[in-house]
């Protein structure tokens, strides 16, 4: 009886009900496309990092994180060629490239800089020309990598043949086929130095990397510094997901062998990206909250509304026999069904913009720290439509608990003479 | 054996800083079959004695026993459970709730029994054929006219077969051909059920109806005439 009673009187007066229901379905569509929204931004950063930086996991010589960056040479992995394929066999990944990073003094003759040189394996460092992407412009990200704005990517048949970050061949005043000299310490103390050519010029989704970084095929770099040794190891798995798996996998493994390395996985080396989500996931919770708020008021004036037009039929229900917790229930049933219902019209709504909007895609300003656009498509994610429905039904409820308590303490007999 | 007994009671209403003496002690008893009818002028306090003898409000003074209980001493939910079990209720204003069907309305009292569903549809049905409404089960209160809302109102008011039936000022919101039809069927339901019908009205045509007229005065009883 008291949902028949619920369900009739929230259908009573029809306009009032669908602005609540409105009111409740668009808070809670809100909540689903900014949490979608979010989603595909964290996703698209994650995925851009994890292809263009730093791989999914790094694998060090023990000790290098915290003393390499003042002795560098010191904590190189002499022996590469017996790890990578231990690593290789592990299913789930999918490529392990060696790098090996060094600071060093270039110049055109007229204009030297420092910079910091990456030595990268030409077949498995993931670089794109720009001509070859439908849309370079948008979806960066997805590609991932760096992408080769003019002249050549790097290939194993030109080893002085070096790309250079938009930033720092802007520094330098270089453009691609000029020749430039690049010196730096060997792993002994000494000094060398080596003719090298621009090939390519590139730019990735950080403008800082770009700024600094030339990088040049990982033989040659070797050669420079009087080394077989390299620094990194990078790992490139198949699913992000994987990662903690593979992780405690690689340690077990090296334990076992005694080998002394340590592993990151992309998490722990991208602190931006850790941090970044922190804040944004902070302003969601605001945000969660404002559109609780909201919705509350909403369904809170729409149910004092009831009682006070509602008083006789209450003192009516009381004197036929209806004790107070039935009339406190029956008003707690009418805002559960407006939550109901708006929490199911809220994630239909919410699923269908964010579903379009995701398959049409908004441009983005670049970033921080960026200097390229993106395109936003927002993703519809079990986890937040859940979450939509779930804070529908409970403001809901948590919206018409005082008006139910008060028309539950009404006096019957002022309530009868109420009309 | 009467079913109620008012015993030297008064009501005291606070309004702001002034008080106000709807009853100054009455005292009354009815039997059971009794059909009477309350009268007097409006504020006599008519509609204040019609209250506590239903166990809408409680006396400031005396007590009220109904079918020998004292229902002065009843909780908040005891009352509603009495109320469930043994009053009937008749308003001015019909006090239909409008969201329902005539059907579900009388249905609405069976609630507080332990009754199937399909129990409560028959009870409910039959008393609807009882005020002449079986054909208009299915309408809203607003698909009907006074005189049937009221009967309907009846129809809910003795479903649950309550002892004692309480109407304030049942024919007031009617015409007078309407009002003596559901005074007629209100004293024809007395009669045949036995259940005893307390009234209030100030329609000297109406009360003639009546097996005994209490007269009010200023919240004392002026006549009593069997």
């Amino acid at each position: 009886m008291t949902l028949l009673l619920a369900v009739r009187n929230v259908f009573r007066h029809r306009t009032r009900s669908l602005i609540t229901l409105a009111a409740i379905a668009i808070g809670g569509a809100s909540v689903i496309f900014v949490g979608g929204f979010f989603e595909n931004m964290f996703f698209k950063m994650r995925e851009s990092y994890i292809k263009g930086h730093t791989g999914h996991i790094q694998v060090y010589r023990a000790g290098f994180l915290e003393k390499g960056s003042s002795r560098p040479f010191d904590y190189l992995i002499e022996n590469p060629q017996e790890i990578v394929p231990l690593i290789r066999e592990i299913p789930g990944v999918i490529r392990v490239t060696q790098r090996l990073q060094f600071s060093g003094m270039i110049s055109t003759g007229d204009n030297t800089v420092s910079c910091l040189v990456q030595g990268v394996e030409p077949l498995y460092e993931p670089s794109i020309r720009q001509s070859d992407a439908q849309n370079p412009r948008e979806d960066l990200a997805e590609v991932g990598g760096a992408v080769i704005e003019a002249g050549d990517p790097l290939d194993e048949g030109h080893p002085y043949g070096t790309i250079l970050g938009r930033g720092l061949a802007a520094g330098l005043d270089a453009k691609v086929g000029d020749a430039l000299v690049l010196v730096a310490n060997t792993v002994s103390g000494a000094i060398n130095a080596f003719d090298i050519s621009v090939q390519g010029i590139f730019f990735t989704s950080a403008k800082v990397f770009d700024d600094h970084v030339l990088r040049m095929p990982l033989d040659t770099a070797q050669q420079l510094l009087y080394t077989n040794a390299v620094q990194t190891l990078v790992i490139m798995l198949e699913r992000t997901e994987d990662t903690p798996r593979i992780t405690r996998q690689l340690q077990a493994r090296f334990r076992e062998r005694g080998l002394p390395l340590e592993v990151k996985t992309w998490e722990e080396i991208n602190d931006f990206y850790t941090k970044t989500r922190e804040l944004f996931d902070r302003m969601y919770v605001i945000l969660k909250f404002v559109i609780a708020l909201i919705v509350i008021l909403s369904i809170y004036n729409t149910m004092t509304m009831a009682v006070m037009e509602r008083t006789n039929e209450i003192g009516t229900m009381m004197a036929l026999g209806t004790k107070r917790s039935g009339v406190l229930r029956l008003f707690i049933v009418e805002g559960v069904v407006l939550g109901v219902i708006g929490g199911m019209l809220g994630v239909l709504l919410g699923s269908a913009v964010t579903s379009i909007v995701g398959s049409i895609g908004i441009t983005m300003p670049p970033a921080p720290g960026s200097s390229i656009t993106w395109l936003s498509k927002p993703m519809v994610v079990p986890s937040v439509l859940a979450f939509a429905f779930l804070l529908s039904l409970v403001t809901a409820v948590v919206s018409s608990a005082y008006p139910a308590y008060r028309a539950s303490r009404l006096e019957i007999a002022e309530a009868l003479r109420h009309v | 054996m009467s079913l109620v007994a008012v015993e030297q009671v008064t009501k005291v209403y606070t309004i702001g800083n002034a008080q106000v003496h709807a009853l100054r002690g009455v005292s009354l008893t009815v039997d059971v079959g009794a059909f009477l009818a309350i009268v007097g002028p409006s504020g006599s306090g008519k509609t204040t004695l019609l209250n506590l003898i239903g166990c809408l409000e409680s006396a400031t003074q005396g007590a009220v026993h109904l079918d020998g209980q004292d229902v002065s001493r009843l909780s908040n939910d005891a009352l509603a459970t009495f109320r469930a079990h043994h009053l009937g209720f008749i308003f001015q204003t019909f006090n239909l709730f409008p969201v329902l069907t005539a059907l579900e309305n009388v249905e609405y009292p069976l609630y507080a029994k332990p009754l199937s569903r399909r129990e409560r549809r028959r009870l409910a049905m039959e008393a609807l054929e009882h005020v002449g409404l079986r054909d208009h089960a299915a309408h809203k209160p607003m698909e009907l006219s006074g005189g049937q809302r009221q009967r309907v109102a009846i129809a809910r008011a003795v479903v649950a077969k309550p002892k004692l039936v309480l109407a304030d000022e049942p024919t007031a919101n009617l015409d007078y051909a309407t009002g003596q039809e559901i005074l007629r069927l209100m004293r024809r339901i007395n009669e045949e059920q036995h259940t005893t019908v307390i009234f209030s009205t100030h329609d000297q045509r109406v009360m003639q109806m009546a097996s005994r007229i209490v007269g009010l005065r200023d919240g004392v009883i002026a006549e009593d005439g069997r």
